[in-house]
Order: C-alpha cells, then structure tokens, then sequence
C-alpha cells in the first residue's frame, strides 16, 4: 500500500516534469532560443569590397572607400550649436551657417552633419567635441562610392546612387563585375569577446573586380576643361570630344559637355547623364567629305589632283547647291575641293560614282549603324538606303547633310583613314569585360576590317593636310608647329524640327584630324552643338583640336618625324604671275 | 556384452580416484599486494594535471581571444587611416586641384611640343614660348542655373531677389550636402 502510494506520486511528479519539458522544448522552443541568441551570439555582414574603376594607367575613376558621416541629435545640441558649428567649419570645412541650421533643426532627433569624413579625422572632432563637454554628436559609417575625379570620366564611368545601386553608365553596365559578393559571420560574444568553442561560422566575402577603362584620366580631364572653354566662348548650348589611338580605337578620351559630379546628387537630376557622345545624332556637314573623297580614290574614280571646274551654284533636284563663299567658276583640284571645304566640288566628284557604291562605302566607314559599344543607349544614326536617294539627297550626302550620325561613330569614320584604310571599332574597356547580359565587349575584342587602301588612306590624309594651310585652308588654327597634321572641317546646319528643313539659324560647328598625318597615332574630333558666336569648325573646333593634339603629342612622347608635307596643289590653270 | 560392461566397471573407480585427487581444494597462495600508494598519488596527478591544463588552455584560448579583439580593433583603426589616407591622397592626385596650383604659380599649357634627341642633340619640332593668352580656363564661367532647380537657402533672400540666382553659385559648385540633408 506504502509501496503504490510512492509510485502515485512519483508518476505526479514526471507528469509535470514532462508537461513543463514539453512547454519549453515543444512551444517555446523559438522564443528561448532567440532570447539565448540575443545575449551573446552576434551576426554580422561582412560587405564585399566593390572594385574600382580605373584609368589605363590604373589611377582610380571610381573607388569605394571607408567614410564616416557625423550625424547630430538637435534636441541636445541646439544650445551649444554655435560653439560645435564654429569648431566643425574650422576642422572640417563645412559651411557654418547650413552646419548651425542643422545643430538648431526643430522637431527632430537626426541630421547629417558631414557626409565622407575620413574616419580618424571624424573620430578626433567628435572626440574633442565631448571632450570640451558638447553633447548629441555621432559617428556613423558611410561607405562610400568616391569618384576623386569628380566629373572627369562621369560621362563614360556612372554612379552608384544613395542606396548602393549602380545607376548608370560603367558601373550599371559592369555592375556584377564590380560588386563581388557579400558574406556573413555568425558567432558568440562575451563581454566584447569572441566567444572561443562558442558558435561560429563565417562565409568570407568575395570583393569585386576592378574594372580597367581605356580612358586617360589626365587627358580627359584637359579634353573636358577645353571643350567646356571652346563651347562657352562659343555660345554654344552643348559639345562632344572623342580622343582616340587611331591604331587600337581605344576611346583615349571622350569628353561632353555639360557634364555632372557623380560625387554630387543634385546634379544627376538635371539631365546630364546620358552620354551626348553616344546618344545624340546631328548631321556631320563637311567633315564627311572626307569619306567621299575616300571613298572616290579607293575606287581609282579620282586622285587629289584631279580638276575641276566649280562653278557658283549647282542645281540639284529642284534646289541649289552653294558654297560657303561666294565664287564664280573656280578651277579647283580635288585636293582644294577639301582644303576650301567647296559643297559644289564635292557633290561633282561624287556624281562620277553610283549612290549604291557611295552608299556601301559609308556603311563600311560605319555610318548608319552603332560602333557597338554597349550601355550608353547609342543611336544607331541614320543613313538613308541607297534605294531611296533622289538627286538631291545623294549630292547632300556626299557632303554631309541628309544622313545623321554620333559623334563616336563620326570619329571611328575618320579614324579608318588615319588608321592606313582599316575601320577599328572603337573600345571604352582597356582589355575586355563582360557586360551584365553576359555581352564580352573591349579592346582586345575590337572588330577591324579594311575600307579602302592604305595607298587611298595615304591620299586622303595628304589631302586633309591642306586644310590646315594657313593660305588655302579652312583650318589653320588648328595646325601645330613642326607637326604633320591632318584634318577636316564641318560646319552644319541643324534641321529645325518644325518645318523639317534647314531653318538656318542653328548649326553644329566641327573640326576632325589626325596626327602626326604620315603616321597617325591619334585621332580627335570636337563637336559644338548650337554655336551662337557665328564662328565656323575651323576655328571653333581647330583650336580645340589643337590644344588636345598639342598634350596628346607631348603626353606620349610623340616626336614629329621630321617628313615634309607635299603641299598638294589646290588649283590648277592658274599661273602664279597672274595672281593679283 | 557383459564381458565389456565388466571391463569398464572395472576402470572406472580408478578414473574417478585421480578425478577426486585433482578436485581436492588447496588454499591459494598469498600473493603479496602491489603497494597502493604510487597508484593513487598517479591518478591524482594525472587528474590534476588534467584540470590545470585544461584550466590553462581555457585561460589561453581567452586571453587569445582578447588578444584577437585588441588586434581587431587596430586593424580596423589602420584601415580606417590608410582609408583617410587615400581620401587625402585623392583629393592631392584630383588634376584639378594639380592645374589650379600650377596656374597660381604662373604656368601654362605648352603651346606646341617639342623633343630633344639625346644621341645628337638635334631639336624635334618647334618649341614656341607659352604666353599668359594661352592659359585653359580652370573653372566654368558662372552659367544660369537649370530650369526647375532651386537651391534652398535660408530666410527666403533668394525668393526675394531671384536675379541674384543668375550671378550667383555656379551650378557645378553646389555642394551635395544639400540635398541629403533632407
């Protein structure tokens, strides 16, 4: 009985030991579990380092560092804010007036103070702030995406926005490249310590690649101030500079203006981010003569000297064809037609060719369609099928009216006759990279293929070297001492989308060369939209042309040969003694 | 069949004789005892020598622990200069603050570039002295600022007056603080 009685209760008491094991393990598992986790286990992110961008001499565009942001609690600094604002503007430079603003912010218990402070410089201030007694200042850390830059490269680099994505250009392109993968650790802490034996698991995070533009950040950084001095002092409402080596199609420089500081966030909301140099299409005007006349010599159709007799107008269709000077009948070489930029003379020579060859020509020389360089939302430009062209369409192509192109593409065209007759496709990545749709694009994926002969690549140059004559030319503003250069001019009028005709009130003014022109290493091509200051290409766009090439040249050591020019006749018929 | 049965009944007693004088028990030997002591001062040490060293293992692994912290911590205060560094590096290596500099000491673009060939010192291309009229514009002349743009200021001045805009800040130089403050 004593026995049974025992065994009642002790099975009273499992009951409840068991119905206590079920509640804590069963239904408050969790709840326990996190409580424990919550005392000492720690899980952290371990963010992966986005690789930089860098210029082809490995000097960074883009580069993620580790800031600091002070931020300020108002309600405890409003009083002293003063005092805190005059130390702040004193070490950090900030301005006092918004910094006093912010210390004294009604109604709120947050404000930034400073944004991508160095961290020991952030930590010392906010030290000797406490120190001296002032309250409601602190450290936060602020990764941030530098361009050190600033605007240099921001045309072609992007910018990573506020939240840490990647919103544009190379870093929206290239953004798994350049965003590695974040990691974890999980594990135990007590009193500040790693827990040793306690929980502890890591997964390591895998930084991103950098990223290696063809880009010079020097030179980009003089094309960008000269072509925004060219197209202020101009008048002009926007311009485009291409830089490249005319045997690689490396993009050496690609300037625009107006540009934007990706460091800066007010300006990305103007409208400046697009490439303009990608994504706007103008008509090029008479620097596309030189494709014509490439075009003609290669097919043995004419040779630089060939004459011709250019009169005052031509008729087209129903409409009339001048010049930019007024002229009665001109006996003018092919190789003057250039160096004077003569519409009339031009359109002559090319109605000695079928409109389907010319046509075959310039989608060889890459007009009409995208160089192919993705992520900038290029436009393909316009060239209208052969097939279509009446009279006066095939006359306004020959000298560069009537088809539409981008300033890449223009440059490309121009740079296959620098580079001996063969089209490079031009690159903005040193090496190659893959895209985020898996696209391999680069320099060392450029496509070449041959246009014309080297022997019309060489004829077409000495012909653009009159250009810059300083007695012929339209451009001897652009010729550089002691140096062989090649170039063309082009002055276009813009098509007023109103009346779809040439209003003309608006041009684009544009000046593309090469040199040294007997060995051309690069080719550069300004563009000004809108000019209001009723210069033409030669000036506007020469001397900007002769700036770059001058830093170009002296940049990479590139001595002139040391070869005279041939100084090709630009008339003919006419002896030197009955010059007036 | 009998004679066999004899036969064996007659073995029998003596089997069973040698059986008894094999199964007679004696007392065992003594054995003389292994001394106890040793024994048990080894067990002690080796228990003792377990718990102090797993002690001192555990007080290791902790001071190793905090040394890993300490450790930690500089790394992170290194990293967080050469951070600063950089960020100070950058703004030095920036081309723009470079030609700002140099154009307060009075230089120019070169005109027009020109080598000199050491091996017979003959002169490549034509060096033309840079005059002031050659100097790149640094900065951007001051432009209207973008339409639909406004910098906030205080006191409401610039709604007042918004010709001042026009003059004022160049748009390039406005500051992003501006606009995160918000």
């Amino acid at each position: 009985m004593r026995l049974q009685v025992g065994f009642l209760l002790i099975a009273m008491v499992v009951s409840v030991f068991a119905v206590r094991l079920f509640q804590l393990q069963g239904l408050d598992a969790r709840t326990y579990a996190e409580r424990a986790r919550a005392v000492g286990a720690v899980q952290e992110l371990l963010p992966a380092t986005r690789g930089s961008i860098l210029d082809r001499n490995g000097t960074p565009l883009a580069e993620s560092l580790d800031g600091s942001m002070i931020v300020a609690d108002p309600t405890k600094t409003a009083d002293d804010a003063a005092a805190i604002a005059t130390i702040l503007t004193e070490r950090l430079g900030v301005s006092y007036i918004d910094t006093v603003e912010n210390l004294r912010w009604p109604d709120t218990r947050f404000r930034y103070i400073a944004r991508r402070v160095p961290t020991t410089k952030a930590v010392e201030v906010v030290e000797e702030l406490s120190d001296l007694g002032y309250k409601g200042l602190d450290i936060r850390r602020d990764p941030v995406r530098s361009y050190p830059a600033k605007d240099v490269g921001a045309n072609i680099v992007g910018y990573v926005n506020g939240l840490g994505d990647a919103a544009g250009g190379a870093e929206q392109l290239f953004n798994p490249l350049l965003s590695g993968e974040d990691g974890s650790a999980t594990y135990d802490v007590g009193g500040g310590n790693r827990i040793p034996l306690g929980d502890n698991s890591t997964t390591e995070p895998v930084d991103g690649e950098d990223l290696t533009l063809t880009l010079d950040r020097d030179l980009q950084w003089y094309t960008q101030r000269v072509l925004r001095q060219t197209v202020e002092d101009a008048g002009g409402k926007s311009g485009v500079a291409v830089v490249l080596d005319s045997r690689t199609g490396e993009l050496l420089a690609l300037a625009d203006h107006p540009t934007y500081d990706p460091n800066t966030t007010v300006q990305r909301k103007i409208g400046r981010l697009a490439s303009k140099a990608f994504r706007d299409v103008y008509e090029p005007g008479s620097v596309e003569k030189v494709l014509t006349a490439a075009a003609l010599i290669d097919a043995g159709i004419v040779e630089p000297d060939t004459k011709l007799r250019v009169p005052g107008t031509l008729k087209s269709s129903d409409k009339e064809i001048s010049d930019h000077w007024e002229h009665g009948l001109e006996r003018l070489t092919l190789t003057g037609v250039i160096a004077k930029s003569s519409n009339i003379g031009t359109v002559m020579a090319a109605r000695k060719m079928p409109g389907r060859v010319l046509h075959r020509y310039l989608k060889a020389f890459g007009l009409g369609s995208r160089t192919g360089i993705p992520g900038y939302g290029e436009s393909a430009g316009l060239l209208p099928p052969w097939q279509d062209w009446l009279e006066i369409n095939r006359d306004n192509i020959a000298f560069g009216q009537g088809l539409a192109v981008n300033a890449v593409q223009m440059a490309a065209a121009v740079n296959t006759v620098a580079n001996g007759g063969v089209y490079v496709q031009p690159s903005v990545v040193l090496g190659k990279a893959t895209t985020h749709s898996g696209e391999v694009t680069g320099s060392s994926v450029a496509e070449q293929r041959r246009v014309i002969s080297e022997d019309a690549a060489r004829q077409t140059a000495e012909m653009m070297e009159m250009v810059l004559d300083p007695e012929e030319g339209t451009a001897p503003d652009a010729a550089i001492e002691g140096y062989r250069v090649a170039g063309k001019t082009g002055t276009a009028q813009m098509v007023d989308p109103a009346c779809g005709c040439y209003s003309g009130g608006k041009f684009t003014v544009s000046f593309a060369g090469f040199a040294p022109a007997d060995d051309p290493r690069f080719t550069v091509y300004v563009v000004v939209h809108e000019p209001t200051d009723g210069q033409g290409g030669g000036t506007t766009g020469g001397k900007a042309f002769r700036k770059i090439m001058a830093y170009l040249l002296q940049k990479y050591a590139v001595p002139p040969s040391g070869s005279e020019s041939p100084e090709l006749p630009v008339e003919w018929g006419r002896q030197p003694s009955s010059e007036e | 069949m009998s004679a066999w049965m004899g036969h064996a009944r007659s073995r029998m007693p003596r089997l069973a004789e040698q059986a008894v004088e094999r199964a007679r028990l004696t007392v065992v030997p003594r054995r003389s005892r292994a001394p106890r002591v040793p024994f048990v001062v080894l067990v002690f040490l080796v228990l003792l020598g377990g718990v102090v060293g797993l002690l001192m293992f555990n007080t290791h692994m902790q001071q190793m622990s905090f040394t890993a912290t300490e450790l930690q911590a500089r790394a992170d205060r290194l990293h967080a200069t050469q951070q600063s560094l950089q960020m100070e590096l950058d703004e030095l290596r920036d081309p723009q603050r470079v030609a700002t500099r140099a154009q307060a000491l009075g230089m120019v673009p070169m005109v027009s570039p020109a080598f000199l060939r050491l091996s017979d010192g003959k002169q490549l291309g034509e060096a033309k002295t840079a005059t002031p009229m050659d100097a790149q514009r640094l900065e951007p002349i001051p432009t209207q600022e973008p339409p639909g743009f406004k910098p906030r200021r205080t006191g409401g001045v610039v709604d007042e007056t918004p010709d001042m805009n026009d003059d004022g800040v160049p748009s390039d130089d406005l500051p992003s603080e501006r606009d995160t403050t918000g």
